[in-house]
């Protein structure tokens, strides 16, 4: 390995409003080296990508490439510089051929006259292809046509073709999870091309939540925690306990989740999900969740929580399986449905579905019982009002009134906001999706406690936490999911908790 | 404390710009500016006469404008209104002398039944309401004109006595115009008051949420697309009964004019956003506009031109800042 350092970040953060998701990022890439990035979800290490390939700007903090400043206005600026980025979701359009796909944007070099030959661009598509040894890929193919793992290898080729056309062996080249949809064998085929790009002197960052691979690929990694970068590990002599333990980090005390007012559950049983799978998704789930208990659901992105939340909400449809609400069969064609049985969801994308940003606090409040204020079949907007206030008071919503519009609050009052709502609804399960993310501290405590209020008088939590940590403080239960199936169940009692290292294995 | 009401246009700062208090007022302005220049080309323009002249123009506009409200404050569209006004004024036409008074009831739920085929082609198979509603125009226009024979008809003199009553005039003002502003009040109270008014306007704003939220989002815009299109139908009805004849080309300008009036009335197209009030003076500053062209001796062919370019300016100004989505749902 060449000791010649490519890229640096100089104390990098970012900030989204009040939201801090990175800060203090000082990270060093050589020539010639694979570095791993590894945290639970929302760590940022996505968010740092962004900023290195120019997707995003950095709040503060400097970068340097090749020794020189380095601040990309756009993606293709930074392209331009010799980084490229493969993007967790994929950027490929679906309509347009391969040979379009790795060109667009840059047409131009294979114009004349404002006319594009195609065959020249189809010839050279080729070749970017061969020297990725995906010689079964055809130019011409349309991106529909190719199954998921093929989208990532041609975009994979899309980026090294950009970079390489420019940085002529000095690239570094940024992989967000490349391989959730890739097979063994693909993946093989994968590390080898990484192998190639890192011995003609290339560097990659490297981001997925299986260690193993992690370990497998990388020559050094750094782990990132809520923002922070950690700890930096050789990967020579690591293995991955050593990685679970560094992720985990901190352990927080009970104060922090209120848990001493954590509720022993009853016995009656109010929800229960018997062998329900989702084609795709999730298969042969079952739990039952009690009466006043918070039941935690663990498990990385795409193990299958979120669709096995989404079909108790009455937003996704089972393939089969039952549902059975106090003892009821129960079959949701919406949300709707559900409501109307008594389960409302606390949605995890707050801007995009739960706020109703345009309305005033009190509609966003009510829309989900109008009932409640209507006399004589009509709603009266004062009693309306009056009970928004009544929320606002009881939950600490900082506001300017009852009339200000919801887009207008912080992220913490917006939350607060949508909580008031699945109070107001009357619903006694309600299904917390991601409760606190993008929420600040004050706020967050004011969730835990609120959730503790709430189980105290009876109401039964499905909770899928931001991190693992507030999974485990805030349950009294916890179900680990991976790839779409249970994998394991841990009590979760207040002043016993399991150990995140044990949850952690299960998960990935 | 104020309260806030469903799509009003509450959120407003203390101490607001005088810029922000005009953006948000503009539909006034935009109206007493209207009157103002045609009152001083021609001063018998707020005459008595004039007047009842404008409301018994505004009469029918009034139920077509309030109904498109509710589909755009959904964030889709009714392209089709227009053409179901000229349907129900052919129908109206040429059956009030067989059937009576019953016709009203008969163009109501006429009305219900083509509103539920657009909402439920929109809400339920999920076609985009552009595409529902432009085809459902094709339909109607066409069945007007095949009903009517391909042109006007007249009611018979014998049989005027059916239609006269709605033209009579009331404390200084034509009955219709009266029925309008009963609708536009009953329009009120349903955005305000009522469960389905206020799952409009959250569908609008954020459809995705509302859903989530429980609002039963399939049945809400059905409903939305019923109403308008029970709005053309009054319309319709309210024409043949002015016109006292069936003519099948009525609405074919109807529909810029009654988008233009919820348009000036700020009503976001976009969605969530929106008034039968603001809505009712918009269509005073339409029907002002057109009616005072006419007295100051315009070619009426001029109107449409004119209602084209009042449309964009008053998008252009309402729409809200960065997001100028217009119809897309």
């Amino acid at each position: 390995m060449n000791q010649e350092i490519l890229f640096t970040t100089e104390n990098i953060g970012k900030t989204y409003g009040v939201n801090t998701v990175l800060q203090g990022i000082n990270v060093e890439i050589r020539r010639g080296e694979i570095v791993g990035l590894i945290g639970e979800n929302g760590a940022g290490k996505s968010t740092l990508l962004k900023i290195i390939a120019g997707v995003e700007q950095p709040t503060v903090g400097t970068m340097e490439m090749n020794g020189k400043p380095f601040s990309p206005a756009s993606m293709l600026d930074a392209n331009r510089q010799g980084i490229g980025m493969v993007f967790q979701e994929q950027s490929l359009i679906s309509n347009l051929t391969v040979a379009q796909n790795i060109y667009l944007g840059r047409e131009r070099d294979f114009s004349s006259f404002g006319l594009i030959n195609w065959s020249r661009m189809n010839a050279r598509a080729r070749e970017a292809l061969n020297k990725m040894g995906l010689k079964d890929i055809s130019p011409k193919a349309r991106v529909r046509d190719l199954d998921f793992a093929m989208r990532q290898m041609v975009e994979i080729t899309k980026v090294l073709d950009i970079v390489s056309e420019t940085a002529n062996n000095r690239a570094l080249i940024l992989l967000d999870e490349p391989t959730t949809v890739l097979s063994d064998a693909e993946m093989a085929v994968l590390f080898e091309k990484v192998r190639q790009m890192k011995e003609k002197g290339n560097s990659v960052i490297f981001i997925s939540h299986r260690l193993q691979e992690v370990l497998q690929i990388t020559d050094r990694i750094y782990v990132f925690k809520d923002g922070r970068q950690t700890a930096e590990v050789r990967t020579e002599g690591a293995d991955e306990y050593i990685l679970y333990e560094k992720m985990v980090g901190r352990e927080t005390n009970g104060e922090y989740y209120v848990s001493a007012r954590q509720t022993v559950p009853g016995a009656d049983v109010v929800l229960e999900v018997e062998n329900m799978s989702l084609f795709g998704s999730f298969r042969n789930v079952s739990f039952k969740l009690h009466k006043g208990e918070v039941l935690g659901l663990c498990g990385v992105e795409g193990s299958g929580k979120e669709d096995v939340c989404g079909v108790i909400s009455g937003d996704l449809a089972s393939t089969s399986g039952e549902l059975k609400v106090r003892g009821k069969r129960v079959k949701f064609a919406s949300p709707g449905d559900a409501r109307r049985a008594g389960i409302i969801s606390v949605p995890r994308d707050r801007r995009d579905e739960g706020i109703i940003g345009i309305l005033p606090i009190s509609e966003n409040i009510s829309v989900s019982n109008y009932e409640k204020n209507a006399a004589h079949g009509l709603i009266s907007n004062r009693r309306q009002d009056r009970n928004a206030r009544e929320w606002v008071r009881s939950l600490s919503i900082k506001c300017a009134g009852v009339a200000q519009r919801v887009s207008n609050l912080s992220g913490g009052n917006a939350q607060k906001v949508i909580f008031a709502r699945v109070l107001d609804s009357e619903c006694p399960i309600l299904i917390l999706d991601h409760p606190t993310r993008g929420v600040d501290l004050g706020a967050k405590g004011d969730i835990y406690a609120l959730i503790r209020d709430i189980t105290e008088k009876g109401f039964s939590v499905l909770l899928m936490g931001d991190t693992l940590d507030e999974c485990l403080g805030v349950s009294s239960r916890v179900i680990v999911m991976k790839d779409g199936l249970v994998c394991g169940e841990f009590d979760c009692p207040a002043d016993n908790k399991p150990d995140q290292v044990d949850v952690v294995k299960l998960m990935l | 404390m104020q309260n806030t009401k469903t799509g009003d246009f509450r959120n407003v700062p203390e101490g607001e710009s005088w810029r922000s208090f005009l953006y948000r007022n503009i539909y006034i302005f935009s109206a007493v500016l209207v009157v103002s220049v045609f009152y001083i080309i021609n001063p018998s323009f707020l005459s008595l006469y004039s007047i009842q002249n404008i409301t018994r123009e505004m009469a029918p506009l009034l139920p077509m404008a309030c109904g498109i409200g509710f589909v755009l404050y959904t964030g889709c569209i009714d392209l089709s209104i227009g053409a179901v006004a000229s349907a129900a004024c052919v129908i109206t036409g040429l059956n009030v002398a067989d059937v009576g008074h019953w016709i009203i009831p008969m163009m109501l739920a006429f009305g219900v039944l083509i509103g539920i085929v657009n909402g439920s082609l929109v809400s339920r198979i999920k076609l985009p309401s552009f595409i529902v509603t432009l085809c459902a125009q094709s339909v109607y226009r066409a069945a007007a004109i095949v009903l009517s024979g391909g042109g006007s008809q007249n009611i018979a003199l014998k049989q005027r006595y059916l239609v006269n009553w709605m033209s009579a005039i009331v404390f200084g003002l034509p009955l219709m115009f009266w029925i309008s502003l009963g609708i536009v009040l009953a329009c009120l109270i349903i955005e305000r008051n009522t469960k389905l008014g206020k799952s409009i306007f959250a569908i609008g704003a954020n459809e995705k949420a509302a859903r989530l939220a429980g609002v039963d989002t399939v049945r809400t815009k059905t409903m939305a697309f019923m109403l308008c299109a029970v709005g053309a139908a009054i319309g319709g009805v309210m024409y043949a009964y002015k016109l006292k004849s069936s003519v099948p080309a009525i609405g074919d300008d109807k529909f810029m004019m009654a988008i233009s009036s919820v348009a000036l009335g700020g009503t976001l197209f976009s969605g969530g956003r929106g008034s039968a009030l603001r809505t009712l003076v918009g269509v005073i500053t339409v029907i002002s506009i057109s009616s005072g062209m006419n007295m100051a001796g315009v070619d009426p062919l001029w109107n449409n031109v004119v209602f084209g370019i009042v449309l964009i300016v008053a998008v252009a100004i309402n729409s809200e800042k960065g997001i100028r989505d217009l119809i897309i749902k």
